[in-house]
């Protein structure tokens, strides 16, 4: 049994590998499709012909596709992603404090998610019906609906502007990550919310439940002990795949509080056709979102017996 | 008379929905002596699944009790606070659920889900716990109980789960067992070994009440039979005389349509109609509407519950006449 877990691992990590070089081949190829030379808009309108041809060529973008590709992949597994054409520093430099910083707002975000959305969903549910039930579903659902901007500039309004107890934008100690860090766990607290609820709710009936309370377990004893593990299980899915998006970049929320992370390096990327910095960019997020997808599969191995022997 | 083991005395257990209140347990009496196993019989939805759960304090909302008593060896449940009762439960009356398949739970070994039965009602080092849990694994024949104590339930057969149910509900050895259709989801073989486990368990001093809508089981098990129709007690007898003098219109529909299997008969007796629905009770007899011997008297007057011999008594007007005479 040990032996097919560690084969299921394995097999695995090939399609996670598949996953991430064929991600990397399709960004590869669109960039490339986007109309616009990059080249042309590094030199600025007045560039003549000959020079963007000269600087394209330094660069390796007369070379066939497939070759230019199979340079990328070899540079890529060497640590060497190119050099930015915009900020003219290597691709490597320009990722690794950038993720670092989108790490912190992840793992913040990720702390009011899981906990506001766990507490939430489980009162919800042993509420169930009731006004507290109702309370916690309605914010549950405004931090669903509610777009992040809007939710951000909220925030910046009435805890930095009117009530001055944050900062406005940017990090300068850990106080700078509280803003930020609610405005984009509110709506993955939603979902986790709805779906601790609802997967309670659906446990309590099951036949078990009643089997531990014919034991003489408490109602309490009964939630924890015999509910608990179970409802996780679709829940442990959702957060993995939540946290693997929070750290691939939060677009919106890092420029709306002026934070240097990953989403905010990408959107300078795009606007600068900066493609050796956007193919950078994408490929770490790639990375990130098949771990995690992969990193949750292990989990649910780890958390539920039912699906081990398959594994 | 021997002391009971339970004493029910005039049980209503009802349903509060926004439809109205739905009676699912009327006036239902029953008394299981030491050791004795009771059988309560009938169609689904007849309410002998909810006597259950009234005695076990384990029904579920909207539902509660209305009236009457419960008597575990003198001692009142029906008055019991969630805490008293969390504390009878599984050590005084245990329980044993129709669905081997989804009455374990999929993410906890067996032999833990055993254990803490121990564990809560008694205040024991874990190694003594566990070894009480091997003991009664092996006693209701589980085979390589060490390798089964760790085992996940979806590892384990049908009849390996229901046995290590039964295991669950023996390890404290209550005064009283119930077994809610407890081999309905087995098939045959299977069946004959858990109705055996049972008997050896009474034989011990365990009083039983058997649920089951087989009156093959009932009659391999039970002393005593109570017939149950839309939540009332229709006939209740000693085994023998309830298949040998059924008296109940239901209770020979019953019988019939059992007898019909065994004999070359081509067709299958039936009952005709269906269970009533128990918001909407007829104002006669329950099973008036359904009943070849209908009178005009039984669409508008409830039968009582007569006597009609030695432990053997019949809610219906015929019977009254009958021994009138």
């Amino acid at each position: 049994m040990r032996g097919s877990v560690a084969q299921g691992v394995l097999r695995r990590l090939l399609y996670a590998l598949i996953a991430i070089v064929g991600v990397a081949a399709l960004v590869f190829v669109l960039l490339r499709m986007v109309p616009g030379n990059p080249v042309a808009t590094l030199l600025g309108e007045h560039a003549d012909n000959e020079t963007v041809e000269r600087i394209s060529s330094s660069l390796g973008l007369d070379q066939p596709l497939p070759v230019q590709f199979a340079n990328y992949l070899l540079g890529a597994l060497r640590g060497d992603f190119g050099e930015s054409y915009t900020l003219g520093k290597p691709v490597s430099e320009l990722i690794g404090p950038a993720f670092v910083n989108t790490l912190w707002l992840a793992l913040a975000a990720a702390l009011v998610a899981w906990v506001v959305g766990i507490a939430c969903g489980l009162f919800a549910a042993i509420r169930k019906g009731t006004i507290v039930d109702r309370l916690f579903m309605g914010f549950s659902l405004l931090g669903v609906s509610l777009p992040v901007f809007m939710v951000s500039m909220l925030l910046q309004y009435v805890f930095a502007r009117y009530l001055h107890w944050l900062p406005v934008a940017g990090i300068s100690d850990w106080t700078g990550y509280i803003l930020p860090a609610i405005a984009l766990g509110w709506g993955s607290a939603g979902s986790i919310a709805r779906l601790v609820r609802s997967s309670i709710i659906e446990v309590l009936q099951q036949d078990y439940i009643d089997t531990a309370r014919a034991k003489g377990r408490t109602n309490s004893q009964v939630l924890v002990l015999h509910a608990l593990r179970n409802a996780m299980l679709p829940v442990i899915t959702l957060m993995a795949m939540q946290f693997s998006g929070l750290l691939s970049g939060a677009v919106i929320t890092e420029t709306v509080f002026s934070i240097n992370g990953i989403g905010r390096l990408s959107v300078q990327a795009i606007a600068g056709r900066d493609i050796p910095l956007l193919q950078g960019t994408t490929l770490l997020c790639t990375f990130v979102i098949v771990m995690g997808n992969l990193a949750a599969d292990l989990l649910y191995n780890v958390c539920d017996p039912r699906v081990r022997k398959g594994a | 008379m021997t002391q009971s083991t339970l004493e029910v005395s005039h049980l209503y257990t009802s349903f509060f929905s926004e439809r109205g209140e739905i009676k699912a347990v009327q006036d239902v009496s029953m008394r299981i002596g030491k050791g004795q196993v009771v059988g309560v019989v009938g169609e689904s939805g007849c309410g002998k699944s909810m006597v259950a759960r009234s005695i076990m304090g384990l029904i579920k909302k909207p539902g509660k009790i209305v009236s009457g008593s419960i008597l575990l060896d003198g001692q009142e449940l029906t008055s019991l606070g969630e805490n008293e009762l969390c504390k009878i439960r599984g050590k005084d009356v245990s329980m044993v659920f129709q669905e081997p398949m989804t009455s374990l739970n999929p993410t906890m070994r067996v032999g833990l889900q055993v254990q803490e039965v121990v564990s809560i009602h008694e205040n024991v080092s874990k190694e003594e716990a566990r070894q009480r849990t091997l003991a009664i694994l092996s006693a209701v024949g589980i085979p390589e109980v060490k390798e089964r104590y760790n085992a996940y339930p979806h590892e384990l057969s049908g009849g390996l789960r229901q046995r290590v149910m039964i295991a669950m509900a023996m390890v404290m050895r209550p005064r009283l067992l119930i077994a809610d259709e407890p081999t309905t989801a087995l098939d045959a073989t299977v069946e004959a070994q858990i109705i055996a486990l049972l008997r050896q368990l009474a034989d011990n001093g365990t009083s039983v009440l058997i649920i089951s809508h087989n009156l093959g089981v009932i009659a391999q098990l039970a002393d005593h039979v109570y017939v149950m129709y839309a939540g009332h007690v229709v006939e209740s007898a000693s085994v023998f005389e309830l298949f040998d003098n059924p008296l109940h219109p239901y209770t020979l529909g019953l019988l019939r349509a059992v007898s019909s299997l065994r004999s070359q008969s081509k067709v299958l007796q039936t009952i005709p109609g269906i269970v009533p629905n128990l918001a909407h009770l007829p104002v006669g007899c329950s099973f008036a509407p359904r009943c070849d011997k209908c009178m005009a008297r039984c669409t508008s007057t409830q039968p009582e519950l007569v006597a009609v011999g030695s432990g053997h008594e019949v809610r219906c007007h015929l019977t009254k006449r009958v021994d009138a005479q």
